[in-house]
C-alpha cells in the first residue's frame, strides 16, 4: 500500500496563469483571522489598519511602493537569470554589495564632487560590484558544473560577513559608538512624496523592468538567453555560446540586485547598518515566480509584495501585534499564493496502491 | 493458424486531445500465429497495442481474452493474462546483468535470490528456442540485437501466450533481423502468439501470416501474408500511391566540400570512438555512412560540426582548416546540421516556429538590426514575414509562425528544421538520421528534398542506420566499425553483403580503403 501524488499539467490560458496567484491573498487573510482570534486580536481591526497602513492612507502606500522598489529591481533580474536556466539565489548577498558600495563610493565622493555626479557613481558602481559578485557563482556553473543554488546562496553569507566587518571598520561612523553603522550619506536619491521614502529609484526600477522585457523579447541577446534556458543542446547546435550567455544572464541579474542595495541606501536609509536586508533577496526569488519571470507580470507581483511588507509593519506598531505573528501571517500570504499558483497550474490526483 | 481467438479487441476507440487515435478498431490474435500491425507513424498501430498491454484505457470498446471480458487497467493486468511487449526502447536496466534484468519481478528467484534454478530453466527455455544470451554480462556491454532477446526471453518466463513487438527490427542489422525472424518462427511453433507492428512492408512480408493495416486510427484492410501484394499494401497504408525510386540525379566530379584526414575522436568516456579517419566529401555528392548506431558515427559527425575536440588530424571546410574552430564560425562557412534527436537538438519545444527559424542565424544582418550586445535589435516583422514564407514553402502543417514547435508532429517538425539549414545555402549538410521515426510521406518529401539540395552542388554526409536510405539517396557509402571506416564503396556496387560489413566481419585494409576514396 502506497500513496502517490501526481500532477498532471492543465491546459490554461496565460491570463489566468498570471492572474491567479492573487486569489491566495484572502484566503490567506482567512486563516490569519482565525490564528488573530486565537491570540486574542479582532481580526476586522487588525486589517483595517493593514489596509490603512500600507494601501489607504497615501503616505502609507508611498512606503509599501518604496518597499516594493527592491523587490522589483532583484525580482526583474532573478526572473530573467531564471529565463536562462540559471537559478539566481544570490540577490540577497549581490543586494548587500550594491549597498556597501554605494556607501562606499558615497563616503569618498560626496565632498569632492557634486552630489548628482556622487550619486551617478554610486549607481554605476553598485550595478558593478553585483554584477562582479553573481559573475562568480555564474562562471562556476557554466564553466565548471558547480550547483549556482549553493553558490549563490554560500555567497549570500560571505557578503553578510563582510558587511559585518565592514560596519565594524572602514565604513563605521566613529561617532555612532558602539552600534555597527555607517555615517548618514550626503549623497541621495530624490524623494517622490515629500517626507516618504518614496524615491526616483521607484521609477527607475520601472523603466528597468520594462527595457528588460524589451531586452527579452527583441533583441539578440534576450533572445540567446531564452534559447539557452528553454534549450541549450538547440542553442549550442545554433552556434550560441551557451556558457557565456549563462554568465551575462547572471551578472545582469546581479547588476540589478546591487541596484537595489544602492537605491536603498540611499533613497530609504541615508545610511549603511546591518539589518537593511533581512531576506529581501530571498522573498524577491518568491516575487519573481510570482510574476512568471516575466519583467512585466513582476511589476505588480512586486507592489502586492511591498503592501504586504508594509502593511504588516504597520499592524505591529499600531495594534501591538506581536513581530511572530504578523511575519507568519505574511508567510501565509507567501505560502497560499505559491498553492494556488500550483493548484492552477496543476491537476493533482492521489493514486492508491 | 488456430481458429480460437486468445485475444479479441471489439470496437476500440481511443481519443487523445485534438486527435482520434484510434477509430473503432477490431483486433484479433489466435494462438500461434504472427500478425503484422502495418501502418505509417501516427496511424494508432502502438496507440492499440499499448491498450492491450494496459498502458492506455479504451474510450470505447472491450478486450476479450480467452473469450471473457477482461479488464486490462496496467501492465501488471496484461502480464497476468499472458501479454507481453517489447518496446521499441528498451525497458532494460543498463547496469545489471541479463540474468538479472530477466528474474526481476518475476517468480523465478525468491527471496534468498538463489539464482540456480532460474539460470536452469532460462537455459533450457532458450535452449529449445535455438540460440543464447550471456546472462552473466551487464545489459549495457550486450548489443542491440541481444538486448531485444533479453526482453523477449524476459516476456517468456513470465509465461507470455502473446508477445507483442514494437518496431524490432528498427536497431538491428540484416543478419539479426534474420536471427530474429527465425526465433520468431519457434517461438510460433511452440503456440506463442506474435503480434509485429511495422512500416516496413517487406519485413512484414516475410514473417506475417496475417497482415492488418492501420490507417490514421481506422483500419483499412485484412490480408494474408502469402498473398499480399507489396503495391497494394502501401496503398492502403498511405492511401495513395507511392513513389518506391527516386531518381538520383548525376552531378559530375566536383572539388572537395569536406576533407577529412587522420581524424581521432574520443568518446564521453575517454575512449577512441573515431580511429584515425579519412572521409571526402565532393559537392553535389551524397556520402552515406552506414554503420551499425555506436560505431563512432556520431562521434565523428559532432567533430565535424564542432560540438566535440578531436585529439589529433585534421577537418577542412571548403578548403578551410576548421578542425579548432567555434561552431559559430563553421557556419559562417555554410555548415548546416541535421541532427538525429529533433526535439532536443533540433528546436526548442517551448518557443515558436519563428523563433526557432532563428536559431542558428539570429546574428544574420537579415534579422538583426545594428547595435552592439545589448541594444542590437530583432528585427521581428522581418523573421514572421520570413517564417510565413518558409512554412508555404516547405509545406508545414501550422496555424501560423507564433505556435510553439512542440505541437508539430514529427514530420512537421523535420520539415521546419529542413526549412531552416537549407534556407541558410549551405556548402555542406551532415544529416543524422533525417527520417527516423518519420512517416511514409515525409519520409519521401525528405529524401527528395535532400536528391535536390544535392542536384544544387550542396555535398552531403549521410548517417544512417537504414541501409534502404543509404542506398536510395548515397553516391557512395562508407561503412563505419569500431570507429574506422571498414569499407567503402560506389553506389550500387555493393548490396547485403553490406552487413558483413557493418557487423565488422568483413573489412578493407587501410591502403584499400584510402585507394577507394581516390578512385571513386
Amino acid at each position: 500500500m502506497g500513496i502517490l501524488l501526481k500532477f498532471e499539467e492543465r491546459r490554461i490560458s496565460s491570463w489566468i496563469a498570471a492572474i491567479s496567484p492573487y486569489g491566495g491573498i484572502p484566503l490567506a487573510f482567512l486563516v490569519a483571522a482565525v490564528i488573530m482570534q486565537c491570540s486574542g486580536i479582532a481580526p476586522l481591526a487588525g486589517f483595517t489598519s493593514f489596509f490603512e497602513g500600507a494601501v489607504l492612507n497615501p503616505t502609507g502606500l508611498a512606503v509599501s511602493l518604496a518597499r516594493s522598489t527592491a523587490f522589483l529591481f532583484m525580482a526583474v533580474g532573478i526572473g530573467l537569470s531564471f529565463k536562462a536556466n540559471v537559478l539566481n539565489i544570490g540577490a540577497e548577498g549581490q543586494y548587500l554589495m550594491g549597498a556597501i558600495a554605494a556607501t562606499a563610493i558615497a563616503m569618498v565622493t560626496q565632498d569632492s564632487l557634486p552630489l548628482i555626479i556622487s550619486l551617478a557613481f554610486c549607481l554605476l558602481g553598485a550595478a558593478a560590484i553585483g554584477a562582479l559578485w553573481a559573475s562568480v557563482a555564474g562562471y562556476l556553473r557554466a564553466y565548471m558544473g558547480v550547483n549556482e543554488i549553493i553558490t549563490t546562496v554560500m555567497m549570500n553569507i560571505l557578503a553578510f560577513k563582510i558587511l559585518q566587518w565592514l560596519l565594524r571598520g572602514p565604513l563605521k561612523n566613529p561617532a555612532s559608538q558602539q552600534w555597527p553603522m555607517s555615517p548618514p550619506l550626503k549623497t541621495s536619491i530624490a524623494e517622490l512624496v515629500p517626507g516618504t521614502t518614496l524615491n526616483a529609484g521607484f521609477i527607475l526600477a520601472l523603466l528597468i523592468s520594462i527595457w528588460t522585457y524589451f531586452l527579452l523579447y527583441r533583441t539578440v541577446q534576450g533572445y540567446k538567453i531564452r534559447v539557452v534556458g528553454s534549450n541549450p543542446s538547440a542553442a549550442t547546435y545554433g552556434g550560441i555560446n551557451v556558457r557565456r550567455t549563462m554568465v551575462y544572464a547572471i551578472m545582469y541579474s546581479g547588476a540589478l540586485a546591487g541596484l537595489a542595495g544602492a537605491v536603498d541606501v540611499l533613497g530609504v536609509f541615508h545610511f549603511l547598518y546591518e539589518g537593511i536586508s533581512i531576506g529581501l533577496g530571498y522573498t524577491s526569488v518568491v516575487v519573481a515566480l510570482i510574476g512568471k519571470t516575466d519583467p512585466l507580470l513582476i511589476v505588480p507581483a512586486s507592489i502586492l509584495f511591498g503592501i504586504t511588507y508594509n502593511g504588516f509593519t504597520y499592524m505591529q506598531s499600531a495594534l501591538g501585534v506581536p513581530y511572530t505573528l504578523s511575519k507568519s501571517v505574511e508567510g501565509m500570504i507567501y505560502l497560499f499564493i505559491l498553492l494556488i499558483d500550483v493548484l492552477t497550474r496543476y491537476r493533482i490526483k492521489v493514486i492508491v496502491k | 493458424m488456430g481458429n480460437t481467438a486468445i485475444v479479441e479487441m471489439k470496437g476500440i476507440t481511443k481519443r487523445f486531445p485534438g486527435v482520434l487515435a484510434l477509430n473503432k478498431v477490431d483486433f484479433n490474435i489466435h494462438k500461434g500465429e504472427i500478425v503484422a500491425l502495418l501502418g505509417e507513424n501516427g496511424a494508432g498501430k502502438t496507440t492499440l497495442m499499448n491498450i492491450l498491454y494496459g498502458l492506455y484505457v479504451p474510450d470505447e470498446g472491450e478486450i476479450l481474452v480467452d473469450g471473457v471480458r477482461a479488464h486490462i487497467s496496467s501492465p501488471t493486468d496484461a502480464i497476468k493474462l499472458g501479454i507481453n511487449m517489447v518496446h521499441q526502447q528498451f525497458m532494460l536496466i543498463e547496469e545489471f546483468t541479463a540474468l538479472e534484468n530477466i528474474v526481476l519481478g518475476s517468480k523465478l528467484v525468491g527471496a534468498t535470490l538463489n539464482y540456480r534454478i532460474a539460470v536452469e530453466e532460462i537455459k533450457k527455455l532458450t535452449h529449445e528456442l535455438g540460440f543464447n544470451i550471456p546472462l552473466t554480462k551487464k545489459v549495457k556491454e550486450l548489443s542491440a540485437g541481444e538486448k531485444q532477446r533479453v526482453e523477449i526471453v524476459k516476456a517468456l518466463v513470465r509465461r507470455a501466450r502473446v508477445l507483442i513487438l514494437d518496431e524490432p527490427t528498427s536497431v538491428l542489422t540484416p543478419q539479426e533481423v534474420r536471427e530474429l525472424f527465425k526465433l520468431l518462427r519457434r517461438l510460433k511453433q511452440a503456440g506463442v502468439s506474435v503480434v509485429f507492428i511495422s512500416h516496413k512492408l517487406n519485413e512484414v512480408m516475410d514473417i506475417a501470416d496475417r497482415i492488418v493495416v492501420l490507417r490514421r486510427g481506422r483500419k483499412v484492410g485484412e490480408v494474408d501474408g502469402a498473398s499480399a501484394n507489396p503495391i497494394l499494401l502501401a496503398e492502403m497504408m498511405v492511401g495513395k500511391e507511392v513513389l518506391f525510386s527516386l531518381k538520383k540525379p548525376d552531378v559530375g566530379p566536383r572539388e572537395e566540400v569536406l576533407t577529412i584526414r587522420d581524424l581521432t575522436v574520443l568518446s564521453d568516456e575517454g575512449l577512441p570512438a573515431v580511429k584515425n579517419v579519412f572521409l571526402r566529401v565532393r559537392k553535389g555528392e551524397i556520402v552515406g555512412l552506414a554503420g551499425v548506431a555506436g560505431n563512432g558515427q556520431k562521434e565523428l559527425a559532432e567533430a565535424i560540426y564542432g560540438l566535440r575536440k578531436p585529439v589529433s588530424g585534421q577537418i577542412l571546410l571548403n578548403g578551410t582548416d576548421v578542425t579548432n574552430i567555434p561552431i559559430k564560425e563553421r557556419l559562417k562557412l555554410g555548415l548546416s546540421y541535421i541532427p538525429q534527436n529533433r526535439l532536443i537538438y533540433g528546436v526548442a519545444g517551448y518557443m515558436s516556429l519563428a523563433e526557432n527559424i532563428l536559431i542558428d542565424r539570429v546574428e544574420e544582418n537579415k534579422f538583426a538590426k545594428s547595435g552592439k550586445f545589448l541594444l542590437r535589435l530583432i528585427n521581428i516583422g522581418q523573421v514572421l514575414r520570413y517564417s510565413e514564407e518558409l512554412i508555404k514553402k516547405y509545406e508545414i502543417v501550422a496555424p501560423g509562425p507564433q505556435v510553439k514547435a512542440r505541437t508539430l508532429s514529427g514530420g512537421n517538425l523535420q520539415r521546419l528544421i529542413l526549412a531552416r539549414e537549407l534556407e541558410r545555402s549551405p556548402n555542406l549538410i551532415i544529416a543524422e538520421e533525417p527520417t527516423a521515426g518519420l512517416d511514409v510521406k515525409a519520409t519521401e518529401y525528405v529524401r527528395q528534398t535532400l536528391l535536390d539540395i544535392k542536384a544544387r552542388g550542396v555535398g552531403v554526409l549521410l548517417v544512417s542506420g537504414d541501409l534502404t536510405e543509404i542506398f536510395q539517396l548515397s553516391d557512395k557509402i562508407a561503412v563505419m566499425h569500431g570507429g574506422e571506416i571498414v569499407g567503402v564503396f560506389k553506389a550500387g556496387e555493393v548490396s547485403e553483403e553490406i552487413g558483413l560489413y557493418m557487423m565488422g566481419i568483413e573489412r578493407m585494409g587501410r591502403e584499400e580503403v584510402m585507394r577507394k576514396w581516390e578512385s571513386c
